[in-house]
């Protein structure tokens, strides 16, 4: 750590996860001197640059360095587990000890698994992860990146930026376990996230915020520049809200509004947890429709789009692409080792995930759908509760507009939405052709939904 | 050598101002359900971070590794991301307002009492809590609870006079259950968090026969119809009058959020309230004594205290570091916070709060020929222009002066300074009741909110037929 240049991270890099590597193989071996009956070691460090801006200032930069180890183990059909944040012999010792003791007093458990290395063979790299050039960033570079995200998004005078961060990031993870499990990984990333409002006069815009992450140094700028545009604009635009009407019926989504407000619902209804719970209300429905025919939901943690990517998961399975929903019908739940013994059945490798999910584009014309109605509400952000057990769903459309006889009317302010998922997601009229990136995390179209209840102020 | 005195001796003889702040968190998190045990976790975060100011830039960096050679290295990297960041901005003056820097030692209550706690007791005791309320009815799906303490242990030099410690600790515990009835299903939860020991945390008032509460809450809820929707007159219980003076108010007056123009730019002095609400922001509220939010001095050195920021209706203040105090010319409030070391601080709240009044809980009830009484306070959020969203658990009717039956959730929303206009009404009773969880601003921090009983106007948001 003695230059902020950050062609060192690489070496840095190799230095500590060779270090963490032995770290985590003597932890294992600790273990079973101890008398674990399995163990299983998660192993990080990375190098981190970050600029912040506040106010359109340069507020702070910061170099970090970190290690974290995590271990759990199993003894006599119960688990604890531990963790501390460096490779430290007698912390990693010392830290299975408390994972042992914890284990003693906690509730025997029949499905407790570990995979073996034949059930978790090696897994393949995903290449587009490391990028060298991005490894090699230093803090100069970045400042001049920011400064050109920040003089992009207050070309508008009335934009005022509460915060900027950016940051670089060379990252590496290992996941061992007693009884062979290997896994390596590395990563560089580029991150900004960014948040404000409009400021004009006495009138304020709601709060907005945006970012994402990417591995690719080469194309960052452009992609970064013109999500600040689009940004700026939209928050110039929610300045002076109109009063939206009050109805129920149909309101469209955007591709955030989607993820806000549907996903969670879908994903927790399909988790391996909440079948295992009897928590979902599918945990009976693989190959039956559970939401409307013009919905296709995958997850493709190789896509070099997002940033959730990964070859293996939680448990050190291999990851591959698969198909969550068809046409609305359930094609699988997502299980990890233990909720998929817990349900007889075989993981779907998806400890941790979904990584990068990707719902198809419809066939959906958006002035169509805009025009499906002559008083529609587009919602954009959601601020609200959603309980996903019982589908209810209340709250406030934030960044949402207002459309009369098609056109644009102006942004809304203190509009509330409520209904039930359940009913809303087999209401689904119209899903858009074109789709987004969302924080280069996961592709959503834009949804025509019908029977919300709109009670505008 | 204790951590304070290497951290005095590695400070001495550094160009500029340098602030050096040791901090080691260990946590235990339990969770249990459905007879499961399916966290029980130890953990330990330790390290000292750097925050270094030179010719107006801040530079940060931080290191795991508290040997002394290592603190060094953190601060050269601290020093030059600082030179670096002013050279790219340009010399720029940035005075720090000194403030009371501590010299305290702290050790709070509660802490030898937690640190010496068997891991036995503590698990044993959240293995049956969750058996007791997974028996108590037979409507019952899913029970769970949840046990995490922090036990933090800092140290904070800086070069203008602070040097102080402290060890404090954070317990806290939530129950939430899922009782089902013909294929209908509903939720409900309970939880407490405070600052101080076990003996502490199970004497919060949210505690008390938590398991039955939850039972019996959530159950009626099966048959619960929703609120009618519109603007309202309502009684909001403590927990909801936290979330509002948390997140409605107490984000726009943080001072790096007024810079960027929030809704309470430029209206200190300005009436923006009912002149019965009175709220503050403290570290060191004494009304109950077991406030997760209490602090002896905060991330920067600063000695807490309690921050008036609305004076009998009137925007008395808002809530500062050594910085913005210094650019509002005003003493700094100690709100400066960061969640680990290897975070800056940031300004945060502590315990957000309104003021007990002089009505009585049972007249503002009473009094009231149409409303709800709405409790069980759920997630919330709000905007830069005072728009907030806050969802509750359940609500009480109330026709005629008397509560009559309970409803299911219902989402709140209003303008911050809007709402508080409409207050009539403010009880003697008052409650903590927001210690769970975090507050979320770039980094997690621990807060509580809370206040008495409150009785205002607000919409609630309905389903339209």
């Amino acid at each position: 750590m003695s230059k902020p240049s950050m062609s060192q991270s690489k070496d840095t890099i190799t230095t500590l996860s060779k270090k963490l590597d032995a770290a985590a193989r003597d932890t294992l071996a600790y273990a079973k001197k101890q008398s674990a009956d399995r163990a299983k070691v998660s192993a990080s460090c990375s190098v981190e640059k970050r600029l912040v801006v506040e106010n359109k200032q340069f507020t702070l930069a910061n170099t970090l360095e970190s290690q974290k180890v995590g271990l759990g183990v199993h003894k006599d059909q119960k688990k604890g587990s531990a963790s501390i944040n460096n490779s430290d012999q007698a912390g990693l010792h010392q830290s299975v000890d408390d994972a042992l003791a914890l284990a003693k007093f906690s509730v025997a458990d029949e499905f407790l698994v570990m995979p073996d290395a034949k059930e978790a063979p090696k897994a393949k790299p995903l290449s587009f992860m490391w990028n060298d050039r991005m490894s090699e960033i230093g803090l100069g570079d970045l400042l001049e990146f920011t400064q050109s995200m920040l003089t992009r998004l207050t070309k508008d005078k009335r934009v005022a930026i509460d915060r900027l961060e950016v940051s670089t990031s060379c990252m590496w993870h290992g996941l061992y376990n007693s009884l062979g499990m290997e896994q390596h990984e590395t990563q560089t990333s580029l991150s900004w996230s960014f948040m404000g409002m409009a400021v004009d006069g006495s009138d304020v815009s709601g709060f907005d915020y945006d970012g994402r992450s990417v591995y690719n140094w080469d194309t960052a700028l452009d992609i970064a520049l013109k999500q600040c545009d689009e940004f700026a604009e939209k928050i110039v635009k929610n300045l002076r809200p109109v009063k939206a009407p009050t109805y129920k019926g149909q309101v469209l989504l955007t591709p955030r509004a989607v993820e806000e407000i549907l996903l969670g619902t879908i994903l927790y209804h399909a988790a391996g947890s909440s079948v295992m719970d009897g928590k979902s209300q599918w945990g009976d429905k693989i190959n039956s429709q559970v939401i409307s025919k013009l919905i296709n939901l995958s997850d493709d943690p190789h896509n070099s789009r997002f940033s959730g990517a990964t070859s293996f998961d939680g448990d050190g399975l291999p990851t591959s692409a698969r198909t969550l929903v068809q046409n609305g019908v359930l094609m699988t739940h997502l299980h990890d080792c233990y909720t998929a013994k817990h349900c007889k059945t075989k993981s779907s490798a998806t400890s941790g995930g979904p990584f990068a999910l990707i719902c198809a584009p419809g066939t959906g014309d958006l002035k169509t759908m805009i025009n499906a109605r002559p008083e529609m509400l587009v919602v954009d952000r959601f601020s609200g509760n959603i309980d996903p057990i019982k589908g209810d769903f209340s709250g406030v459309a934030k960044s949402s507009r207002y459309y009369k006889n098609g056109v644009d009317s102006g942004g809304v302010g203190e509009t509330m939405i409520a209904g039930n998922l359940f009913e809303t997601l087999n209401n689904v009229l119209a899903v858009s052709s074109v789709v987004e990136d969302i924080s280069g995390s996961m592709q959503m179209p834009w949804m025509l939904v019908d029977g919300v209840s709109v009670t505008g102020n | 050598m204790s951590m304070k005195d290497i951290l005095q001796h590695l400070i001495q003889r550094q160009p500029g101002y340098l602030e050096l702040r040791w901090h080691k968190r260990t946590s235990n998190s339990f969770l249990a359900t459905k007879g499961r045990v399916d966290v029980a976790n130890h953990s330990i975060t330790e390290g000292v971070g750097v925050r270094a100011l030179i010719n107006g830039a801040w530079g940060f960096a931080a290191t795991s590794d508290i040997s002394e050679a290592a603190i060094k290295r953190a601060i050269e990297q601290a020093n030059a991301n600082a030179t670096l960041l002013a050279k790219a901005r340009g010399a720029h003056a940035m005075e720090l307002r000194k403030g009371k820097l501590s010299t305290k030692d702290f050790i709070g209550e509660g802490f030898a009492e937690l640190q010496g706690m068997s891991i036995a007791d503590k698990l044993g005791k959240v293995i049956d809590l969750e058996h007791q309320l997974a028996k108590s009815s037979s409507r019952m799906h899913t029970a769970r609870a949840r046990y995490t303490e922090y036990l933090e242990e800092k140290a904070i030099v800086t070069s203008d006079g602070a040097s102080c410690s402290m060890k404090i600790a954070q317990p806290e515990l939530s129950l939430s259950a899922i009782a089902e009835k013909d294929g209908q299903r509903a939720t409900g939860s309970r939880g407490a968090g405070v600052s101080g020991g076990w003996t502490c945390l199970f004497k919060h008032p949210t505690l008390d026969h938590v398991v039955d509460e939850i039972a019996r809450t959530t159950v009626d809820l099966l048959d619960a119809k929703y609120p009618e929707g519109g603007r309202k007159k309502v009684i909001m219980a403590p927990a909801v009058v936290g979330l509002l003076c948390h997140e409605a108010i107490g984000h726009t007056v943080e001072a790096d959020f007024v810079k960027a123009g929030s809704i309470a730019a430029g209206k200190i002095g300005q009436m923006v309230a009912s002149p019965l609400v009175t709220m503050a922001d403290s570290g060191t509220e004494n009304i109950a004594g077991y406030a997760v939010g209490n602090l002896p001095f905060d991330d920067e050195g600063i000695e807490t205290e309690n921050t008036v920021i609305i004076k009998d209706g009137k925007l008395a203040s808002y809530l500062h570091n050594r910085e913005t105090a210094a650019e509002f010319n005003v003493a700094p409030t100690g709100n400066a916070r960061a969640w680990l070391f290897s975070d800056e601080p940031l300004i945060r709240m502590r315990n957000t709060y309104i003021v007990p009044g002089t009505s009585k809980l049972a007249d503002m009830i009473s009094s009231l020929d149409d409303g709800y009484l709405i409790e069980g306070a759920g997630s919330g959020q709000a905007d830069s222009n005072g728009e907030f969203m806050f969802g509750c658990s359940h609500v009480w009717e109330i026709k005629n002066g008397k509560k009559t039956r309970l409803l299911r959730e219902a989402t709140l929303s209003g303008i911050a300074f809007d709402v508080l206009k409409t207050v009539d009404a403010v009880s003697s009773e008052f409650q903590w009741d927001l210690g769970t969880g975090h507050c979320g601003k770039g980094q997690p921090a621990k807060v509580d909110a809370g206040g008495p009983y409150v009785r205002c106007e607000i919409n609630i948001g309905g389903r339209q037929s």
